[in-house]
């Protein structure tokens, strides 16, 4: 009996050592772990917590969109229709034969989406502008409206932008020969009528339809980011604010572009998307290469 | 002239969320929106701190630089304001923000955030002062009253001080000089042991 109760005894006090020695060595990690890292790194763990990474995007967010991008635009919106303005006084407007033989270019169902797309892309353009250069124009209810109607003509332009990106993929596709468009500037230089290579659609306007298609899905996808944020990591939105600011200057500056040559530089080439038809003429020299029957 | 300014004792704040409650009561915040928050870092853990954190009313702040309508302005004292009648709603100034000040009601038109709210130092706005339009729309203007804001006004460790930074900054450097000399001095820790 008695020996039974020294075991008991002589167990409950290892039990007891080892529970001891564990709390202790426990309790001596964390009083290490208290001393190790001085208030500076607390410090510097505070603000990694709260800011985040700012210095990554947030700063070149802050840089970009303080300093850069409205001036940029403002450039593209003075620079781009003033060169246009002095080749039409220079060079002047293409003109053609309306009354000649008319070829069919633009079939209904086409001229349809165009004109969708057309209308929603022109107001996304004068809204976004409008916000850009919401300084200057006095910000308030006016550029809040803006903002209501970029994202009502952003919801109806990606129907058109995605069909218009299938029903013009394969003529849309770049060929050798729009490289020699590029060289030559589309002929736009000279007054002369010189066939210039291109097919259904020359090199400017592949340009154009890549950028306003597959760059207007980005164009929605980090705009739709951009309006609604929500759970979204803050450092994505930025970047995507970036994108969509710069994607956005290269869209507006062919869009320029592409209005210039449509009212202004080829004259009655706006009448051809209404009717859908193009002189002989026009299509023998703007578009050599295109078969039609 | 004076230059506002708050500063948050870590040794002091004690995660309370009183700041927070004053400041949404005080001013009739809107659900969702948050002037002021308490951040924690090891919650639970040993060496446990929390910060409230606001608007920090920055010298050169990036809300101002970004904002494309100019809704944001700094006062002569470094307080920071926006002019909610300006404002669209862009949400640039939360993306350029390091400290996640700026806050959006939601439920305009499509889902659109309103007129940006952040933490005015409660200094109202840019309404006539002591106008239920400036109460309506930024809430209380104690600065005008001569009092300092809410939250600091009601921290109960006096942890968050607010105000004139040279007095601001005495009396923290008053606090940490008695907390410790020697060994205990603030920077000890980095100056000789690392």
């Amino acid at each position: 009996m008695q020996k039974f109760f020294r075991c008991v005894f002589l167990l409950t006090g290892l039990l007891v050592a080892g529970v001891v020695v564990i709390v202790s060595a426990r309790e001596g990690q964390v009083l290490a772990g208290l001393s190790t890292g001085s208030s500076a790194d607390y410090y510097q763990t505070l603000i990694g917590t709260i800011t985040g990474n700012w210095q990554g995007y947030g700063e070149l967010f802050t840089t970009l969109q303080g300093q850069w991008f409205w001036k940029i635009f403002l450039v593209i919106i003075t620079a781009i229709p003033g060169v246009f303005l002095l080749h039409y006084l220079v060079i002047g407007a293409m003109h053609f034969d309306h009354e000649g033989e008319q070829i069919l270019f633009f079939p209904l169902f086409t001229r349809i989406v165009h004109f969708f797309a057309a209308v929603s892309f022109s107001l996304l353009a004068i809204t976004g502008l409008s916000m850009v250069l919401g300084a200057y124009l006095g910000g308030g209810a006016l550029i809040r409206t803006a903002r209501y109607v970029h994202i009502g003509a952003a919801l109806v332009f990606v129907l058109p932008a995605l069909v218009m990106l299938t029903m013009w993929f394969k003529d849309m596709l770049p060929r050798l020969h729009d490289i020699a468009w590029i060289c030559m500037l589309g002929g736009y230089l000279s007054k002369k009528k010189k066939p210039v290579p291109a097919g259904k659609f020359n090199a400017g306007q592949k340009m154009y339809f890549w950028l306003a298609t597959v760059g207007g899905v980005v164009m929605a996808y980090t705009g739709y980011i951009i309006w609604g944020m929500g759970t979204t990591a803050l450092d994505t939105v930025r970047l995507y604010a970036i994108i969509h600011n710069g994607l956005g200057m290269a869209i507006l500056a062919f869009y320029l572009a592409h209005v210039y040559m449509s009212v202004f530089a080829v004259a009655g080439s706006l009448h051809s998307m209404k009717t859908g038809y193009k002189p002989k003429e026009e299509v023998d020299i703007l578009h050599s290469l295109y078969k039609y029957q | 002239m004076a230059r506002m300014k708050f500063l948050c004792d870590v040794e002091r704040c004690i995660d309370c969320g009183g700041c927070v409650v004053a400041c949404k009561e005080g001013n009739h915040i809107p659900v969702g929106v948050n002037r002021r928050r308490v951040v924690t870092l090891k919650e639970g853990e040993p060496g446990e701190k929390s910060i409230s954190i606001s608007c920090m009313h920055c010298a050169d702040a990036p809300c101002i630089a970004v904002c494309p309508v100019d809704a944001i302005y700094q006062r002569a004292d470094g307080i920071v304001l926006v002019n909610k009648k300006t404002c669209i709603g862009c949400g640039y100034c939360f993306m350029a923000c390091p400290f996640g000040a700026p806050q959006f009601p939601a439920g305009n038109v499509f889902g659109a955030r309103g007129a940006m709210d952040k933490c005015t130092f409660c200094a109202g706005g840019p309404e006539e002062t002591f106008s239920d339009e400036e109460k309506r729309l930024y809430g209380q203007n104690r600065i005008a009253e001569g009092k300092v804001p809410l939250c600091a006004g009601m921290c109960a460790t006096k942890a968050l001080l607010a105000g004139d930074a040279d007095v601001v900054a005495d009396v923290y450097r008053e606090r940490v000089f008695q907390r410790g000399s020697g060994a205990n001095a603030w920077g000890w820790d980095r100056a000789y042991k690392k």
